[in-house]
This record gives C-alpha cells, sequence and structure tokens, in this order.
C-alpha cells in the first residue's frame, strides 16, 4: 500500500469524526445562543408588561407591537414566584413542524402581583426562524467542510508527487546501484530536510559498505597471499625432508603425518577462498552452456575414478538444456556432486544417473552410507563423510544453487541417494 | 642450462634453487624486478621462474619483458592468487606455463623440463635411463627396444617420475600433476597406488626391474 493511499486513510477516518464532532458543537452553540437571545427577549417583555400593568396598559397592545403571544390570566394567589422557561417543539402542537401550528417556540411562564390582584402570565416567542438559520448555518458549514476535505485530498494528491519527487530519485538509484561498479551515488538537491538526511545517511552508508567491500576484497586476497606463501614454504620443506634417507621409523611416521596435515591445510584454505569468492560474487562474467556437454565432459574426466569402482553410468538427457551462466562456477557445481556420487558409492557394482529436464537436473547414486540427515546436509564443515574429506563439497554446491537462486533437494529411497537442482 | 629464479620470498626460493640444482640446472636469482631485468641483461637464461606478487610491482612486468628481449626463453609464472585472471593474463602475455602457490618441487622439476624440452634446447627432448627410453613428443616409450603399451595416466605418471629421477615423489604431487583438481579423489581411494602397480608390472615384464621403488608411507622413487 502506498504511504500516501495510507495517510489519507487515515486523514479520512480522523477528520469524518472531527467534522461530525465540529458539525455537533457548532449546531448546539447556535441553538443555545439562540434560546439565550430569546429568554433575554423574554425577560425585556416581562419587564414591559410589568411596567404596562401597573400603568394600566392592557398586555394585548404590547402583542401588536412586538410580535409575541401574550396570554394574561388573572388569578386568586400568587404560587410561583420565580421565571418558568418551556420550550416546545413543535409536534407536540402537530404532527407537521413545518405547519404553521407546529412552530417551535419558547414561552415564559411567570406570575406578577399588580396591586391586589395576582396575575399568570404567558409570553411565547417563535424560535423557527432562528432554528432554521442555525440549519443553514450548519448545512453550509458541512458543505464547505466536505469541499475543502476533497480539495485537501486532490492537492495532496498532486503535491505529493512533486514533493516525493526527490525520494522517488533517490529510491531508484538506490535500487540500481551495484557494489562492485564503480558509480558513485548522485542524489537530486533538495530544501526538505527530512530527504537531504536521507541522502546524506545514504551517501554515508554506501561509502562505508564499499570500503568494507573492498576492504574484505584486500583481505581475502591478502589470506590467500599471505597464507599460501607459509604454506607453500612447509610443504617445500617437507618434501626436502623427505629425500633423505637415513630416517628411524618412528620419524618417518612424524613426516608423513606432518606432511598429510599440511596438504589438507591447503586444500582446506584453497576450499574456503574458493567459497569466499564465490560468496563475495566474483564469478560474474557469463557465457551459454549446454548442460549436457559439461555433464558428459565431467563423466570423461572422471573415467579413471567411475571405471576403478566399476560404476555405470546412465544419462537421461529429456531436454537441451542451456542456461547463461558462469562456466567455472557451473564446472565447480557439477564437479562436487559428481564426486560425491563417486566416492560414497558403493565399492562394486554401484550405479549413477544423471537426468536433466526442462526446469531441473539430479544426479542419483547408489551408495554404502545411510540417508543423510538433511538438516546439516548443506552447513559448512558437516563432516559427514568419510575421513579426510573436509566437508566443503555440499556447502559449495549450496553456495552455487543458492547464487543463481536455483534449489536444491535431497533425498534418499531405496539406498539411491538423489540431489535434485531446480533452475 | 640456466634458469633465473624471481621470487621474494627467501625461504621458498633457497628450497627451489637447491631443488632444481640437484637436478643438473644451474640457478640465479631476482628478488624485484629490477634486478631481475639486470640478470637478463647479463646472461641468457633457457627459463625463468617469476613470482607475480613481487615486491615492487607485478612479475606480469618482467614476463612482458622477456617476450621482448628473448621470444624463445620459456617462462613459468607463479602465483600464490587462485585467481584465474592472473594466470589467463600470463599466459596471455607469453608465459608458458603456471603454477600456483603452495607447489610440489617435483611437479615445478617437471614443468620446468617439459617447458625446456618444448623448445627443443640442448638438441636432446627424449628422456633416457639404462634400457628405457621416453619419447615425449611421440608420447612413446621404449623399453629393452621393445615399445611398452601404457594407458594415458600410466604414461603420465611414468613421464612425472623420470622428469625427477632420484628423488622422492609423494603421491599428493604425482596426484595433483596426474589428476589436477580431482587430485584429492585420486588419493583418497589409492587410486595413485593402483595405477603404480600397473606400471610397475608393465616395467617388470619388459624386464625393467626395480625403476620404481615404493617408499612406503611417503611416495615413490625413479631409478633409485
Amino acid at each position: 500500500m502506498k504511504l500516501l493511499t495510507k495517510t489519507n486513510i487515515f486523514s479520512f477516518a480522523t477528520n469524518i469524526v472531527l467534522f461530525a464532532i465540529g458539525l455537533a458543537i457548532v449546531y448546539k452553540v447556535i441553538l443555545a445562543k439562540l434560546d439565550k437571545e430569546a429568554d433575554r427577549q423574554l425577560l425585556y417583555t416581562k419587564s414591559q408588561i410589568i411596567k404596562g400593568l401597573n400603568d394600566g396598559i392592557s398586555p394585548n397592545e404590547f402583542m401588536a407591537n412586538i410580535g409575541q403571544k401574550i396570554y394574561v390570566r388573572k388569578i386568586n394567589k400568587q404560587s410561583i414566584f420565580t421565571n418558568i422557561f418551556i420550550e416546545y417543539a413543535g409536534k407536540e402542537f402537530s404532527k407537521k413542524s413545518s405547519s404553521k401550528d407546529g412552530i417551535i417556540q419558547r414561552e415564559l411562564l411567570f406570575q406578577t402581583k399588580i396591586g391586589k390582584q395576582a396575575y399568570e402570565i404567558t409570553i411565547c416567542i417563535s424560535l423557527a426562524e432562528g432554528k432554521q438559520i442555525g440549519e443553514y448555518i450548519s448545512i453550509v458549514v458541512f458543505i464547505f467542510l466536505l469541499v475543502s476535505f476533497f480539495l485537501i485530498f486532490l492537492l495532496n494528491r498532486y503535491i505529493s508527487d512533486y514533493l516525493w519527487s526527490p525520494f522517488n530519485d533517490t529510491l531508484s538509484q538506490i535500487k540500481t546501484w551495484n557494489i562492485k561498479k564503480q558509480n558513485n551515488l548522485n542524489f537530486k538537491n533538495t530544501d526538505i530536510d527530512e530527504f537531504h538526511l536521507l541522502n546524506d545517511t545514504l551517501k554515508d552508508l554506501t561509502q562505508q559498505i564499499k570500503s568494507d567491500y573492498l576492504n574484505l576484497k584486500e583481505f581475502t586476497e591478502n589470506v590467500s597471499h599471505e597464507t599460501q606463501t607459509p604454506l607453500a614454504i612447509i610443504s617445500t620443506k617437507i618434501e626436502m625432508l623427505m629425500q633423505e634417507t637415513n630416517y628411524t621409523e618412528k620419524q618417518n611416521q612424524l613426516l608423513v603425518h606432518t606432511y598429510n596435515a599440511t596438504q589438507r591445510l591447503y586444500k582446506l584454505n584453497k576450499g574456503l577462498i574458493l567459497l569466499t569468492r564465490i560468496e563475495n560474487k566474483q564469478f560474474i562474467e557469463t557465457s551459454l552452456i549446454n548442460l549436457a556437454h559439461v555433464f558428459d565432459e565431467k563423466i570423461n574426466i572422471l573415467e579413471d575414478f567411475l571405471e576403478a569402482k566399476s560404476i555405470v553410468i546412465e544419462r537421461v538427457y529429456n531436454k537441451v538444456v542451456i542456461k547463461e551462466i558462469n562456466a567455472d562456477l557451473l564446472s565447480i557445481l557439477l564437479d562436487n556432486l559428481l564426486i560425491n556420487a563417486i566416492k560414497y558409492n558403493l565399492e562394486e557394482s554401484g550405479m549413477i544417473k544423471i537426468t536433466i529436464d526442462e526446469e531441473s537436473f539430479s544426479v542419483e547414486n547408489t551408495s554404502f552410507k545411510e540417508k543423510i540427515n538433511p538438516q546439516f546436509l548443506f552447513e559448512r564443515f558437516n563432516k559427514n563423510s568419510i575421513s579426510g574429506s573436509l566437508g566443503l563439497g555440499l556447502s559449495l554446491i549450496k553456495r552455487i544453487v543458492d547464487f543463481y537462486n536455483w534449489h536444491v533437494s535431497y533425498s534418499c529411497k531405496d539406498g539411491i541417494h538423489k540431489f535434485k537442482i531446480y533452475l | 642450462m640456466k634458469i633465473l629464479i624471481v621470487e621474494d620470498e627467501k625461504s621458498l626460493r633457497e628450497d627451489v634453487i637447491d631443488y632444481l640444482s640437484q637436478n643438473g640446472y644451474k640457478c640465479d636469482f631476482a628478488t624485484t624486478i629490477q634486478s631481475a631485468l639486470s640478470k637478463l641483461k647479463e646472461t641468457t637464461y633457457v627459463c625463468a621462474l617469476v613470482d607475480v606478487g613481487l615486491p615492487d610491482g607485478s612479475g606480469i612486468e618482467v614476463v612482458a619483458h622477456i617476450k621482448k628481449i628473448n621470444p624463445e626463453m620459456g617462462i613459468i609464472i607463479v602465483t600464490a592468487k587462485n585467481s584465474l585472471e592472473d594466470k589467463l593474463e600470463g599466459l596471455k602475455i607469453g608465459a608458458d606455463d603456471y603454477l600456483t602457490k603452495p607447489f610440489h618441487l617435483s611437479e615445478l622439476n617437471a614443468r620446468i623440463n617439459s617447458v625446456i624440452r618444448r623448445r627443443n634446447f640442448g638438441g636432446k627432448n627424449t628422456l633416457s635411463f639404462e634400457g628405457l627410453e621416453i619419447d615425449p613428443i611421440e608420447k612413446r616409450v621404449i623399453a629393452n627396444n621393445i615399445q611398452l603399451q601404457l594407458t594415458k595416466k600410466e604414461y603420465d605418471i611414468l613421464v612425472f617420475l623420470a622428469n625427477s629421477p632420484t628423488h622422492l615423489i609423494t603421491k599428493e604431487a604425482l596426484a595433483d600433476a596426474i589428476w589436477g583438481d580431482k587430485a584429492e579423489m585420486a588419493t583418497s581411494f589409492d587410486f595413485v597406488y593402483s595405477q603404480i602397480k600397473n606400471l610397475k608390472k608393465k616395467l617388470n615384464e619388459a624386464g625393467l626391474k626395480n625403476y620404481i621403488k615404493v617408499v612406503y608411507g611417503m611416495g615413490y622413487k625413479f631409478k633409485d
């Protein structure tokens, strides 16, 4: 959901509630004001009436003058000493509030004593006009709010495109930013503080990432160089030592063990450097490669080992699959799949089956090993293997498969292990 | 036959010189590009071994210089990086071969022999021993005047061993040289051993006994 849509939804909901409350308050306030005004007029009339009665003028004369109905009744004894205001809703008189009798009116009822005579006087004032004015005001306010709300909504839409343009520009630049390419980020100038801050932060961040990446790359190369040279020295020194002949059995043993450990260390180092290189995405050149050809080539190279274990190779190439990938990575991937399939195969009458389909390829093999726990299958250094092996092979497979956003699955049925890769 | 070693790592350089001297080569050395260039001015070498990572720059410069002044000279580059780019650049500019550190001395010796043989320096291009002659150009092995029928791998092993006679060659070195990056597999199920056994048998049948000696737990020796 777009940010604008989301803010619009929130502001819409809040505005509706606020408008409703505001409108109700405005309406109530207008009504209260009208009542107060009516009361003031009623009280003024009252004082006029009392003054008139005192002077002996009939209240009916006022009616003609001020347009208010006045009912005067003589009573025996004054029982009410305060002013009583009564408001009638129109319907008390008639169901049709618009009819002349059904008008809303406010009355003031009071009793007073003029000389010896007590009077009960009711003054009526019509509120209809005032109420109508109140309603008109409310409607006008309501329409005005509605229109302004709609205008703000439209304005938001158009303004946001303009306001967010530096942000969108920044976004599209980061999207295409590649750590390996030498393109620096050039953001649009903006006078909005937040975006300015964002751009500055991104610039710092990408620079930091880039320098970290370069450091890491350099470190990888240094590790490769710095460890391989001493390793080479150790290895050659041992080989030189081995050229001597007058050793005791024990010295011989020590020498052989040291040599073997050095060889392992060397292969470990090589494997780790390869893994880092894949993780650093240093294999980017690609070419169109026919999968079946590469498999055939690999089987050719591994022929010695297949023969030595008399493994039967079955090839099922259902489709010609040509992929644009890095030749080295594919080579490493297939090597590791096939080498595992040979290494863990039966000592005699083993089988390897290679299947290529449109969307996948698989390597199946018979094995002396039980089903491997898939949970730790692709973990680095999971030594689920015969001694001497480094456990990096499966990790490499996983790494390469991940690199191309492929998917690898492992299954084992009736003693046949199967690695399937979905392209 | 003189070889120039351009390598800044003292210890490694000494071992290389030591090993190659034992195999009948005379060695000069240089530790920087500058010293390598001045050595090349003074003497003519049959082959140069050049480390790519030198203190004053890339060994590729030395390779380019050699190609300019003496295109006949054999060049092997040594790189500590596993990076393909270095190898490709080196080969493109005219190096004959490359080795990645760490390498086996026996392998280095074999590579130098093969580079020199390819260029036919000294007029001799076969490996000759008593009763045994190996012709690397024709890929032919003559034992007591009879041509031996060897598989490709057996032949490769024989040539590799014969390149460093009287030296102990570990089975890892042999596997690396013959099977390259599949070497780990070759050693893991004694593949080298079974190949050697077949080779020994064929040599025995041709009347060449004890040409290959097995040094238990360590490796093999050719013509002790």
